[in-house]
């Protein structure tokens, strides 16, 4: 999976090794996600995307290997630290402060109140709902609205780099198609770099340029979006 | 009227003097047994501030500076190592109290100390003359309660705070500095509880043990409360009121354990106590 040139590369990691305790969970994973690209990482429950996403974050540490952003390692890097670089993360475990408002939960993402409304400006153009119902609790709304919510505040320091773990999950198919035209439009807008963790293979495939299957931490197999690669997936994600 | 007054006033002061531990337990979950000593610490700072000639409400700026800044250090050496063993937490900040009520015997001495007083007299309330203190104690408890509501939903470190009281591994993820909040979230309640031991230097004696005496009623109190300062408020008002009451008809001696036997068995009942409130 290393093999796009440096120069068009995002995000790389080379031989990555994580886990938690004694357990390795990812193994020595080597990935490169090319600018302006969206990637779909896909996988059974269980084979570690999520950890995978939580390692570049920083929110688990890298045992071993290493992870570059824009060329530089960022191993070791605090979570803050690289969403003030321009990483964007839509996290899918308890990832809302229910009892907050939606304006608070949006306000959180950003480093100054100055910086709110343009930030707002910025996802009511994706979700135009969120305008009016700001001071609503963010557990009130619906699944899918909360899916939005959370994309939503993950878009709004304008990110170089998202990342997003299983966004559609149990979603009806006319949210996870408005989600799907707000990360085309990130992209194709502003050249944003999206690292995709999904199950819903139709999605991924319908949003993604490249895909890889990860399987007990390591990569199975991997291949541009086309036609065919659907049966290929499915093939790894057979139970 | 006077009953009802002690009632109100001593809810104010017990609200005051738990305040500071609340604001660490409800975002830090780490109960700071050196609260009494930050308490002695506040109102030795009184007693400096009349020792040096200083106008006596210099005192309370001082106060809050000092245990800020002494609560700074605490949290960076003492307690930030043990936010995920909250039990060896409760043992350090105790031998921390310790240790300032030994330190500040070695530079003040075992004697009690006397302030002077930050107000004097008694004023016309409700038809009935009061004491100007004790009135002014409960505008204070109102300032700080009013304070802390600003603080928690008007500020973005409130709403950090409560981000972090939520869900801690969200609000790092997002990006928010935790490590910066917990310390000045410490550093608030420290000093906010020194404020709090200037405070009370007009109603009880200042020697090195001060704080210790007010330290179980506080923890009882915060306990009931959890996170919640409106919890606190009413957890105050109800357990004061029992306290006046008990000390006023049946014996002082037992109203000075009424807080403390009366909400552990709040707690007994229910282990949120009045955090539900």
């Amino acid at each position: 999976m290393s093999d796009t040139p440096q120069s068009e590369t995002k995000l790389a990691l080379e031989g990555v090794t994580s886990g938690y305790g004694p357990v390795a969970i990812i193994k020595a994973l080597s990935l490169s996600v090319r600018k302006g690209e969206i990637f779909a990482l896909m996988g059974k429950n269980g084979m570690g995307k999520t950890t995978l996403l939580k390692t570049i974050l920083g929110l688990v540490p890298a045992r071993s290997g290493d992870i570059r952003l824009d060329g530089r390692s960022i191993v070791g890097a605090a979570p803050k630290v690289l969403i003030q670089s321009g990483v964007g993360y839509a996290p899918q475990e308890q990832p809302l402060f229910t009892d907050l408002s939606i304006r608070d939960n949006l306000r959180l993402a950003v480093r100054s109140d100055r910086e709110l409304e343009a930030a707002l400006e910025h996802v009511f153009v994706h979700f135009p709902f969120l305008r009016d119902r700001l001071t609503q609790k963010a557990g009130t709304l619906s699944g899918g609205e909360q899916k939005m919510l959370i994309l939503s505040r993950a878009l709004m320091l304008k990110p170089d780099l998202l990342l997003i773990d299983e966004i559609s999950e149990g979603l009806q198919p006319t949210v996870i198609a408005r989600i799907a035209t707000a990360l085309r439009a990130e992209r194709n807008d502003r050249g944003t770099t999206i690292l995709l963790v999904e199950q819903n293979l139709n999605f991924a495939l319908d949003v993604a340029d490249r895909w890889a299957v990860l399987k007990l931490g390591e990569i199975d197999d991997s291949g541009t979006a086309e036609l065919g690669s659907r049966d290929r997936i499915l093939d790894h994600l057979k139970i | 009227m006077t009953l009802l007054l002690d009632i109100v006033t001593t809810a104010a002061i017990l609200f005051i003097v738990s305040a500071g531990l609340l604001a660490i337990f409800g975002v830090l979950e780490i109960v700071n047994f050196a609260h009494g000593a930050w308490l002695t610490v506040g109102a030795y700072c009184a007693v400096v501030t009349g020792g040096l000639g200083l106008n006596p409400w210099l005192a309370l700026p001082l106060a809050f500076v000092a245990g800020a800044v002494l609560g700074g250090v605490t949290e960076r050496l003492i307690v930030r190592p043990l936010y995920a063993r909250p039990l060896d937490a409760i043992l350090a900040t105790w031998g921390l109290g310790i240790v300032i009520g030994q330190l500040i015997t070695l530079w003040f001495g075992r004697d009690v100390q006397f302030t002077e007083n930050l107000l004097s007299g008694t004023i016309h309330v409700l038809g009935i003359s009061y004491s100007l203190y004790r009135i002014f104690a409960l505008a204070a408890a109102l300032v700080i309660g009013l304070g802390f509501a600003f603080l928690l939903e008007g500020t973005r470190l409130g709403l950090s705070a409560r981000a972090i009281i939520m869900n801690e591994p969200l609000a790092r993820a997002l990006g928010l500095d935790t490590t910066r909040i917990r310390l000045f979230t410490f550093m608030i309640g420290t000093g906010l509880t020194a404020l709090a031991g200037v405070l009370l230097t007009p109603l009880t004696s200042v020697d090195p043990t001060m704080g210790v005496s007010w330290l179980i009623g506080s923890f009882m109190l915060v306990m009931v409360a959890g996170s919640s300062f409106g919890a606190l408020a009413i957890a105050c008002l109800v357990f004061g009121g029992a306290q006046v009451l008990v000390s006023t008809f049946i014996s002082p001696i037992l109203g000075g354990i009424t807080v403390a036997v009366l909400s552990a068995l709040v707690l007994r009942i229910s282990s949120k106590g009045f955090a539900r409130a």
